[in-house]
């Protein structure tokens, strides 16, 4: 009998990966942006069942909310000609599939024959705290650098977006 | 039994589904959702490991809060300057814009 | 907090960038220009404190290291940001917008580059790479005029944003490996352990994600386009400061986390070099745009440098960091001119230098010599730089390596003088004026072009320096 924790992981893995097909096979991009969403969402439980509970709420708010959103505007806003034939391949997407499947299948077999050691110690219950500490004490440095890249971001989408007055 | 084994198939394969997205598809923001599966199967290694390997500290978690962060700065510049090229050419397809070699 | 003393130089910089964020905004219109005065002034005054600085060293937080390795590659930064500030004067001020942004941004790029030269720990690396291409891509596509700014903007975030997802799931195989984020860490417990095999596809992905950014063959098929497309500055400080900031990156993880795996990758690192010098070279011969043909010969580059990697040794270490500032002086100057040309004729075809040497000698000189230290012919600084990478290889037994590179050394001494030809022997076009070129920009190129020239022939200081720093990767 599957435990109640594997089979929240099997369904979960089927849902993300199922998702995450449909995201690529696709013809309509704007089904492709709602499995996308959905693949998130799938992502976010598999975070929860690897006791990451905070990371689990962080990928809702920012991915399946913030960054989903952004990219259902971006394609809403692009949209041109039939959308049911919106999301087409290129010339060359044969050869990515024989490069996605062959590194899929050396990355499984790589992995497969690595006999893992597990580190000391158990995760604590309630890590968000462990999580503070750890932002604003060892890695404080990226944490500063991420505030400086996000206002570059702002400050680069906003300017680009924008774009010139022609008249000027 | 679910083990980091099982973890780690399921990131390669979305990692791979990710990259044949970005590899395989012509619409500019399409390819932007294959890079964003290739870096939710980042996330998915990095937890998992933190989970079964090292489950004092949380450097796993810690890296994949910061991997989140740039992601959704990435896609913020993308999509902008995917709009700014769709003004000019009103399309937002990457091959049809051969005014360089791709 | 006692030794935030060591992050000077980023404070520095980071407040510098958001002070002139504040001041594109207070400065009305007209006077725009002037920030781009105010960001030369400051980028020097803080480069003459890093130098001042140079011997510091220290290590912040457990993973943030403050060396002599680092401050050299954060000198060679700020020498990049200061001339291609000295570049983009009338550029921009003929774009016409923005202005504040645009120096703003190259400055937070060149933090991004610090952060990289400086980081102990994947985390931060990450950071600093994400910080320096997020800022290019938005650089890349600032001219929103040209069609084809924009274009360079889409490829560079969209191929940037996939190698770096790429490099990214190779440093988190290499955190489940070892169950750390601190690269001296790593490299204790994969000496402890020997390699294994999610280290070592770990350090495959690292691999292409790196090739990705220093763009070597096969993995350099976005360079060109965004090279050509971006703005002439921009392009400038792309092909020079994001490839040393790469390399800098790119020594710490593979000699300071991967040395244990240094029999695979050395192999790889040699196939990458020998494509990417061989292919590099021989398709800039029919390149007919110079901001093309830069782009080909800076993938060349990337392969000479990879030669010194390929040699695992101090030799290897101390003579990529020569070259990587050699390459900033030789590189910027070519792109210097470029960018005085082309505010001058608006183009960037090669047919169009016709006769440069008689419509403005400076130019047309600046370009030659810069090249000719490019190509590595004496009594350039770029003949000295090749010439400790090629005897790096060639100590480590690699002399069929130095064989190719040397040859194709040649070749790239064609296709340089090419160009030199048709400024030199070529008619002046009907009807053109004398150039008309910025005091400063005249500066600059003179200055670089005397650096190269003195470096050639007083190496020692440099040299000296740049192998003591690489010393320390090799102590247990």
């Amino acid at each position: 009998m599957l435990s109640t924790n594997a089979l929240a992981f099997w369904v979960l893995a089927a849902i993300t990966i199922a998702a995450a097909l449909a995201v690529v096979l696709s013809k309509n991009i704007v089904h492709s942006a709602l499995f996308l969403i959905l693949a998130f969402v799938g992502t976010a439980g598999i975070y929860i069942l690897l006791h990451a509970e905070f990371l689990a709420a962080v990928q809702v708010m920012v991915y399946a909310g913030a960054v989903a959103v952004l990219i259902v505007f971006a394609v809403m806003l692009t949209r041109r000609g039939d959308i049911r034939a919106s999301n087409l391949y290129n010339s060359s997407y044969l050869g990515a599939g024989i490069v996605a499947l062959g590194l899929f299948i050396a990355t499984s077999l790589m992995l497969g024959r690595m006999n893992w050691t597990a580190g000391g110690g158990s995760m604590a219950a309630n890590n968000v705290e462990a999580i503070a500490d750890a932002i604003l004490g060892r890695f404080v440095i990226p944490f500063e650098v991420a505030a400086i890249l996000l206002l570059v971001a702002i400050v680069g989408a906003i300017i680009v977006a924008r774009g010139v007055k022609e008249d000027r | 039994m679910i083990t980091l084994n099982h973890y780690l198939a399921l990131s390669a394969l979305l990692f791979c589904i990710g990259l044949f997205g970005a590899l395989a598809k012509r619409n500019a923001i399409a390819i932007l959702m294959g890079i964003e599966l290739m870096l939710n199967a980042v996330n998915i290694n990095l937890v998992a490991f933190n989970f079964f390997l090292d489950p004092s500290r949380v450097v796993g978690q810690v890296f994949a809060i910061f991997v989140v962060v740039v992601a959704a700065a990435e896609v913020a510049v993308a999509l902008a300057l995917v709009i700014n090229i769709y003004r000019r050419f009103q399309d937002s397809s990457v091959t049809d814009l051969n005014w360089m070699k791709w | 907090m006692a030794d935030l003393h060591l992050l000077a130089v980023e404070i520095m910089v980071a407040v510098f960038g958001l002070g002139l964020l504040v001041l594109g905004l207070l400065v009305p219109r007209s006077d725009r220009r002037g920030i781009g005065y105010v960001t030369a002034a400051g980028l020097a005054g803080i480069m003459v404190i890093t130098f001042a600085m140079r011997e510091l060293s220290g290590v912040f937080m457990g993973g943030y290291i403050i060396d002599p390795f680092s401050n050299y590659f954060k000198l060679a930064f700020l020498v990049a940001a200061l001339l291609t500030v000295f570049c983009s004067f009338d550029y921009i001020e003929k774009m016409g917008f923005n202005q504040g942004e645009y120096y703003a941004l190259l400055v937070f790029a060149t933090l991004g580059m610090m952060l990289l030269a400086s980081s102990g720990e994947l985390i931060s690396l990450y950071l600093g790479l994400e910080l320096m291409t997020i800022t290019f891509c938005i650089l890349a596509g600032f001219h929103l005029r040209d069609p084809k700014s924009g274009e360079a903007g889409v490829k560079y975030i969209l191929l940037g944003a996939m190698s770096s997802a790429i490099l990214l799931y190779g440093l988190s195989l290499v955190y489940g490996a070892t169950g750390t984020v601190v690269i001296a860490e790593i490299g204790q417990v994969a000496a402890a352990s020997g390699s294994t095999p999610a280290l070592t596809l770990g350090m495959i992905f690292l691999l292409a994600g790196f090739a990705f950014k220093i763009a070597a063959v096969p993995f350099h098929m976005w360079s060109p386009d965004v090279y050509e497309g971006a703005p002439t500055p921009v392009t400038a400080y792309l092909s020079v400061a994001s490839k040393a900031a790469a390399f800098a990156a790119l020594i710490r993880v593979f000699f300071g986390a991967l040395a244990e795996l240094h029999s695979i990758w050395v192999q790889l690192f040699i196939a990458l070099a020998v494509l990417t010098i061989i292919l590099g070279n021989l398709v800039a011969i029919p390149q007919s745009n110079i901001k093309r043909l830069m782009a080909y010969s800076s993938i060349s580059q990337a392969g000479y440098l990879l030669l010194g990697i390929v040699s695992y040794s101090v030799l290897g270490i101390g003579a990529v960091m020569y070259y990587c500032l050699i390459y900033v002086f030789g590189n910027m100057c070519v792109f210097m001119a470029v960018t005085a040309f082309y505010n001058n004729a608006g183009s960037d075809e090669i047919r169009d230098y016709t006769g440069l040497s008689r419509r403005s000698p400076l130019l047309a000189a600046a370009i030659l010599f810069a090249m000719l230290s490019l190509a590595g012919i004496p009594p350039m600084a770029g003949f000295v730089a090749k010439l400790y990478l090629f005897m790096s290889v060639i100590s480590q037994g690699y002399i069929w390596l130095a064989l190719i590179a040397v040859l194709m050394s040649m070749v790239s001494v064609y296709y340089y003088l090419m160009v030199a030809k048709s400024m030199y022997l070529g008619a002046v076009p009907e009807g053109s004026k004398p150039l008309q070129i910025s005091p400063g920009l005249k500066v600059a190129i003179l200055a670089s072009l005397l650096i190269l020239f003195v470096l050639g022939i007083y190496p020692d200081d440099l040299t000296n320096f740049a192998m003591n720093s690489a010393v320390t990767f090799f102590m247990p």
